[in-house]
């Protein structure tokens, strides 16, 4: 199903191919991506959405976050939910 | 990547903590070199090249202004034949000790050669601190010689990369590097340093390093968590209960030195202890109620254990494929898994569990034993025990010990009967690698260097001259096979140049044995590219051209204890090939994509099931 990801990270050249690497390398294809800058410039947010499975998208947000350049990974859709 | 502009810098006021050198000026490459003096570090591993040299010649400068006592270098710099030897020598020497090997080496291929071991590392788990040069800045992007884009490529591999265009970041950034490579799950991080920024004046702070604060806060929540009563009355409900409980241990237990935590857990409650492939050393093998290794060619008693338990205690392991091949079908009577890891997204990524804690390994197992303790939970395992000892009694390792050609078990046990298992032993990647892991005993933590996720063959002799730097006084031992000791043969030098009495063991079967093995059971032993009898190389000829004074080959079964005794008594660097029957196997076998059940004993090894004969179909599992 459908998932979209909301991933706050340190804005800096190269931090966006590493979120992408990630997601290439463990087998997700990103069908959406928007990135900008936040009220904080030294911070951009990253909004992404992919088709993926319920343990998948566990998988990949206890990944995202072990980026070191990632600040916070939320997936809004849980957090309704919860 | 760039560096982040925010540091943090700690209170400077108070001079007793100061830097001695702080306020002073000093080059890029200068800098790198005082906090590499400052983190501790005692030896570097290296090859030169133009983007590094400012770096190199700072290392010459340090080392000939601040010899030790005994007139030594601090910081020796140890050339490899090959980048790769270099970061495999920093990654034995990490293995090893316990601490944070260091690399550093040139742009380009320089870098690009350091790919591999960086990988491997970030697959184990295992802290290293890479520099590489870079191009100058204004030459990034421009196609320049010897460029590559070393912060693209080492960001797919390692634990965490930066490339340093801010010349006033470069101090922090460096600092931040050891840091992370030591904290939470270690791993490799790489710092690429254009040239321009390794020549730049810049004044010394001594102190601070990069805010990082996501991964900082995140650090803090893993380290911090602890076990709550809730958490501790959950597990002991599950234990009491059970008649036949299993610890599963993993490299964790290594990573964490935890072996002693672990160590006073099963003397208190008195579960069983196998391990991993990463994890050997980490619960004396010597143990009675220790099985050895689980997994793919773990030992069949391990393996039955695995099978029979009805409670696993996993710590510091990830049920990766060559232990879990089908996870549904991993421990099918365990009524209760419990899983201890510092990385939460090694929790469920496999197999889901009944209980689990994320949190360093010591802390946990040092809470469970004190509540286990104060509750005065003595469980009672009596028949478990009767049966874990009848287990390894029934379904021993064995192999044909009245064939004629060397069985290369019995030189293992040979030289496992002089070092009972207090030898650093490295290994390369195959057959030798499992025989290694099955018939030596590790007493100890960091006595087992093997590239267990990546399987890198050519990992085992640059590995072992890593180790001798971290233990010049320890016997290390590298158990090499013909294919895998061809990919490093240049570090053979390596090992004479600085006079290391590493030993190094050939188990010669004329071909990639482990392919070979796999060729016989799914390809009809079509022997594609594995099979090596045309190679002319001579082994021997070769140690000794490359300086080695004692060189033999063993070829007869009668010589073997001799050989081995005068092979392991001779003071210096020593080789010896051994021509061993090329039909030895790996056995027992689980093969991929099988359960347990369906292992694979071979022909010396009692199996409690008739096993399926025949031949496999062919499978997509690898």
């Amino acid at each position: 199903m459908n998932h979209t990801l909301s991933i706050l990270l340190q804005n800096e050249a190269g931090a966006l191919v590493r979120v992408a690497g990630l997601f290439a390398a463990r087998g997700y294809n990103i069908d959406t991506l928007t990135v900008s800058a936040t009220h904080d410039p030294a911070v951009s947010r990253l909004t992404l959405s992919l088709q993926c499975d319920d343990a998948g998208v566990a998988q990949i947000l206890q990944q995202t976050r072990k980026l070191v350049d990632v600040l916070q990974v939320a997936h809004p859709a849980t957090a309704l939910a919860a | 990547m760039t560096t982040s502009a925010q540091t943090t810098q700690p209170n400077q006021a108070i001079a007793i903590d100061q830097h001695p050198l702080t306020g002073h000026a000093m080059s890029g490459a200068d800098v790198i070199v005082q906090v590499f003096a400052d983190q501790g570090v005692e030896v570097m591993f290296g090859y030169s090249g133009g983007a590094i040299l400012p770096v190199y010649d700072a290392v010459f400068r340090y080392n000939a202004t601040h010899p030790k006592d005994n007139g030594d270098e601090p910081m020796p710099l140890i050339v490899p034949a090959n980048e790769q030897g270099a970061g495999f020598m920093a990654a034995g020497y990490a293995r090893a000790s316990g601490k944070v090997g260091v690399a550093v080496v040139t742009s380009g291929p320089g870098a690009t050669n350091m790919v591999t071991p960086v990988r491997d590392s970030m697959a184990d788990s295992i802290p290293l601190v890479v520099i590489c040069g870079q191009v100058s800045t204004v030459a990034i992007g421009s196609d320049a010689f010897q460029e590559a884009p070393i912060s693209n490529i080492m960001g797919a591999c390692a634990k965490h990369v930066f490339l340093v265009t801010d010349p006033a970041q470069l101090e922090a950034t460096l600092r931040t590097a050891f840091t992370l490579a030591r904290s939470g799950r270690p791993g490799p991080v790489v710092v690429d340093v254009p040239k321009d920024v390794q020549n730049t004046t810049l004044k010394f702070h001594g102190t601070g390093e990069l805010a990082l604060t996501g991964y900082r806060a995140r650090l803090r929540a893993v380290e911090q968590s602890a076990l709550s009563d809730a958490d501790c009355a959950a597990f002991f409900t599950a234990l009491m209960q059970a008649k036949r409980p299993l610890i599963y241990a993993g490299g964790g237990v290594i990573a964490a030195s935890a072996a002693t935590a672990l160590r006073a857990f099963v003397d208190t409650f008195g579960l069983p202890v196998t391990t991993t492939l990463m994890g050997l050393g980490g619960f004396d093998t010597t143990d009675p109620l220790a099985l050895h290794m689980l997994g793919m060619h773990g030992t069949a008693y391990a393996n039955y254990a695995v099978e029979d338990c009805d409670f696993m205690l996993t710590l510091g392991a990830r049920f990766d494929d060559r232990v879990a091949g089908v996870p549904d079908k991993f421990a099918p009577r365990a009524k209760f898994i419990a899983h201890i890891d510092i990385d939460p997204a090694e929790i469920g990524k496999v197999k889901s569990v009944h209980w689990h804690h994320v949190g360093p390994l010591v802390r946990a197992l040092e809470r469970l034993t004190s509540y286990g303790r104060a509750h005065g939970l003595q469980p009672a395992f009596d028949a478990w025990h009767t049966h874990v000892a009848e287990l390894k009694r029934m379904h021993a390792l064995n192999y044909d010990r009245s064939s004629a050609l060397i069985q290369p078990y019995a030189v293992l046990e040979a030289i496992n009967r002089h070092t009972d298992g207090r030898a650093i032993i490295s290994t390369g990647v195959g057959q030798h690698q499992m025989w290694a892991a099955q018939y030596f005993d590790f007493r100890a933590p960091r006595h087992w260097l093997t590239s267990g996720s990546m399987g890198t063959m050519g990992f085992g002799l640059p590995a072992a001259i890593g180790a001798q730097f971290a233990h010049p006084d320890k016997l290390v031992i590298d158990i090499d096979g013909d294919g895998s000791i061809r990919m490093n043969l240049g570090e053979l030098e390596t090992v004479t140049t600085y006079n290391l009495p590493i030993k190094v063991v050939v188990l010669n079967n004329v071909g990639d044995g482990m392919v070979r093995q796999w060729q016989k059971l799914y390809f009809k032993g079509r022997f594609a590219a594995s099979d090596k009898s045309l190679h002319k190389k001579d082994f021997v000829l070769a140690a000794q051209a490359d300086g080695f004074a004692w060189a033999q080959r063993l070829e007869r079964t009668e010589d073997l204890e001799a050989t081995i005794a005068a092979f392991l008594a001779f003071d210096g660097p020593a080789f010896l090939e051994v021509m061993i029957d090329p039909d030895a196997g790996v056995y027992p076998m689980v093969g991929p994509g099988a359960s347990y059940a369906q292992m694979i004993t071979g022909d010396f090894i009692a199996s409690r099931a008739v096993a399926v004969t025949g031949e496999a179909a062919p499978s997509n599992m690898f």
